[in-house]
């Protein structure tokens, strides 16, 4: 005989039920954290060292689960000056050091000055790696997670054929790039960035040339070096034609595939690109790297770190064991093996694998000689609204170099008016 | 005889029951003539936060100092200022000059290609309902994949669009489109051209199934031949649509800087920059957003003006 079912017992049961499916979720993933982690990797090589940074964080830390998400590169700065605004922020997100400043100004970043201060692996990294991300009161709002170190990258073989050792100054630069540029063949001596990102060289060549953006804490240009520095940058293409017609609105992709495609014989950029070009041509052989040349007044080549700090503080403990994940040095090396990133961790940096790598000794000097990238509110959007249209019009034959310094120093002086 | 049935009146309350039922004052409340009011307010709240709260709030925001990376400016009033600094700001200019070629000749190129498409869609010959989903593809994408697609395809050194050109002998070499400032705004239209002429076929497509057939016949047997009839017949009843599509376009393109943000940045130099694309990078780069609701506030009554201008030139209205 089957017992009848009345009202009152689906109710309970049902409520009971109900009651179970609410709870069960919290049951199941109860213990687990969630922390949303921006960051601006784009590349496979970047994601495949990504992946592994947090599958050895999913090990150490069953705990806390990471959700990343990209943000591309020229998108971070929108995006996270709309999360500020109006709600959404990360929990962690990655700083690149040119945008501290900018960051902190607008309050997007929490001060975790303390936690680093008590951070069992604080003495792996020298002072200088924290400069980037200090504030003029000395509040640090991230840890480094990895090093972009500054160099050259040429066609060995070319300069090889052509009797010519890798260019020590700019002079020497340009004689090379003159040997080796043939458009008949399609050839150039040099790949410049004269599109997006482009910018930062040619802040880099006004300081070459003497003329530092930022000096002793002053804010300013020296009008007659910067112009200097403008007209031998522009006249790669205006008056030399050594570098591709294409120049003006070439950016991070062009200049690497007019690199890896056999058309040009240099290309600045940093560490980063090192397991990408590898991928197309054989180093050591087909290509090597070199320091950035120097120029008339200093030799200018950028240690940029990517720091990663706290956004939210909503998860503040599972955030910070993320962030200080980065310093370990099996994560360092692990990232490193994938993307050719330099482990900002001075630990993790004597690595066999790094050391014993002859192709890497010129990011070694280049630690020796290399600066910080100014940092300052404003500068970001300076360089990159001001600097690059004035530079590119220079390119293009818009305007003459006075001009063009003429609309920096003005750019600059209403940026940090 | 026809009987007309009305609800029957609510009478007084009798019990306190009929006081506090809420069906009963609902019923009663819908036949005040407050009730289309009522009916009226969750649209009016739900424009009024999402359409005027946001205008209101852009607009307020171009009266203030407010620069997010400097905080020790704060973020007074500062009047007119912006305004001012405007008109002396060369970017601006330059920026308008290029919003009025970019916006006209992508509207014209844009409706003329999308009035052929859709006369040519209309002929209803075999096909035509696959060549319609080819047609509207180029639409469906969104602005980011057809910029960065078109960006390779006339790429200086991979583009397949150069290699074309120069084995059928128009170009001598790989010509870098974007680089050059002669070239970079024309080829940016040529790209939003492409993406955008569909919206145009769709639009129009819709208008001329609207047309009687007899007009055309009428036509016919008075001798008007296809280009009479285009000129005489079918513009003038596309005229409502036409001239919809064509503030729709001019508002999207007036306001949308993605393509051009992909495409060039606004360069080579200042050859390709915009208004949309200076108030984006004004607020997103250089962090003013007081500047930069300046400058979207200058757009919102150019908008304005051409819309309200437009309407009454072509008296559309009037019909």
């Amino acid at each position: 005989m089957i017992s009848p079912i009345d009202r009152r017992t689906v109710l309970k049961w049902g409520g009971g039920m109900l009651g179970a499916s609410a709870l069960m979720p919290r049951l199941a993933f109860g213990q687990q954290t969630s922390i949303n982690y921006w960051h601006t990797f784009t590349s496979q090589s970047e994601f495949a060292g990504l992946e592994a940074v947090m599958a050895q964080f999913a090990s150490a830390h069953p705990d806390i689960n990471v959700i990343q998400e990209n943000i591309p590169n020229p998108e971070f700065m929108a995006k996270i000056t709309a999360a500020v605004v109006g709600g959404g922020r990360p929990d962690v997100t990655m700083v690149a050091s040119e945008r501290f400043a900018d960051l902190r100004a607008m309050g997007a970043l929490v001060d975790l000055t303390d936690r680093i201060a008590s951070w069992e692996r604080r003495g792996d990294f020298e002072d200088a790696r924290f400069a980037s991300i200090t504030s003029e009161d000395g509040a640090v709002y991230g840890v480094p997670a990895f090093a972009f170190v500054d160099w050259m990258y040429y066609r060995k073989d070319w300069f090889d054929e052509a009797g010519l050792s890798a260019p020590t100054t700019l002079d020497e630069m340009l004689v090379a790039a003159q040997t080796l540029t043939d458009p008949a063949k399609g050839r150039y001596g040099f790949g410049m960035r004269g599109g997006a990102g482009g910018q930062a060289f040619v802040v880099n060549l006004m300081e070459a040339f003497g003329s530092p953006v930022l000096s002793n804490g002053e804010i300013g240009l020296d009008r007659d070096r910067a112009i200097e520095a403008v007209r031998w940058y522009a006249g790669l293409l205006t008056e030399h034609g050594v570098v591709p017609p294409s120049a003006p609105n070439d950016g991070f992709r062009q200049i690497m595939e007019a690199f890896q495609t056999g058309q040009t014989a240099m290309v600045w950029h940093h560490t980063g690109s090192f397991r990408d070009i590898s991928g197309f041509l054989e180093p050591g052989v087909e290509f090597a790297t070199a320091p950035i040349p120097a120029g008339p007044a200093a030799r200018v080549a950028r240690l940029g770190y990517a720091y990663n700090a706290m956004s939210s503080d909503a998860n503040a403990d599972a955030a910070w064991e993320w962030i200080k994940f980065w310093g370990e040095p099996d994560a360092a090396v692990a990232l490193l093996e994938a993307t050719g990133y330099f482990p900002a961790s001075t630990v993790a940096a004597q690595d066999e694998r790094i050391s014993g790598n002859p192709l890497y000794a010129p990011a070694a000097e280049t630690l020796g000689f290399g600066l910080p990238q100014p940092s300052f509110p404003g500068f970001a959007g300076w360089s990159e609204s001001v600097v690059l249209p004035a530079f590119q019009r220079v390119l293009i034959g818009d305007a003459t170099p006075e001009q063009a310094v003429d609309e920096m120093i003005d750019g600059l002086a209403a940026a940090v008016g | 005889m026809s009987r007309t049935f009305l609800p029957a009146p609510y009478g007084p309350p009798r019990t306190v029951w009929d006081r506090i039922n809420p069906v009963r004052l609902i019923g009663e409340l819908s036949e005040t003539r407050y009730w289309m009011y009522l009916l009226l307010l969750p649209s009016a709240l739900l424009i009024t936060a999402v359409v005027l709260y946001p205008t209101l709030y852009g607009m307020q925001m171009s009266f203030r100092e407010m620069r997010l990376n400097r905080p020790d400016l704060g973020t007074g009033f500062v009047g007119l200022r912006h305004y001012e600094r405007m008109l002396s700001d060369p970017v601006f200019w330059v920026s308008l000059r290029n919003t009025a070629v970019w916006v006209t000749f992508s509207i014209v190129i844009e409706f003329v290609v999308g009035l052929i498409a859709a006369l040519a869609l209309n002929r209803n010959l075999p096909g035509t309902k696959v060549l319609a989903v080819l047609i509207l593809l180029p639409y469906f994408l969104p602005n980011v994949v057809a910029g960065h697609m078109w960006a390779l395809m006339l790429d200086p050194r991979l583009g397949v669009i150069n290699d074309l050109l120069v084995r059928i002998g128009l170009l001598e070499g790989y010509k870098a489109w974007f680089a050059d400032p002669g070239t970079a705004m024309a080829a940016a239209i040529v790209v939003e051209a492409w993406h955008s002429f569909p919206f145009f076929t769709l639009l129009l497509l819709a208008g001329l199934k609207g047309i009687p057939t007899d007009l055309y016949k009428a036509a016919d047997i008075d001798g008007a031949g296809p280009f009479a009839q285009l000129r005489l017949i079918t513009l003038p009843m596309l005229r409502t649509i036409i001239a919809a599509a064509v503030i729709l376009r001019v508002i999207g393109l007036v306001n949308s800087p993605d393509l051009l943000l992909i495409l060039t940045s606004g360069g080579p130099g200042r050859s390709t920059q915009v208004l949309s694309l200076y108030a984006f990078q004004t607020a997103y780069r250089d962090f003013n957003f007081g500047y930069a609701g300046a400058l979207s506030v200058v757009m919102f009554v150019f908008l304005m003006v051409f819309a309200w201008a437009y309407i009454r030139i072509t008296k559309v209205n009037q019909e």
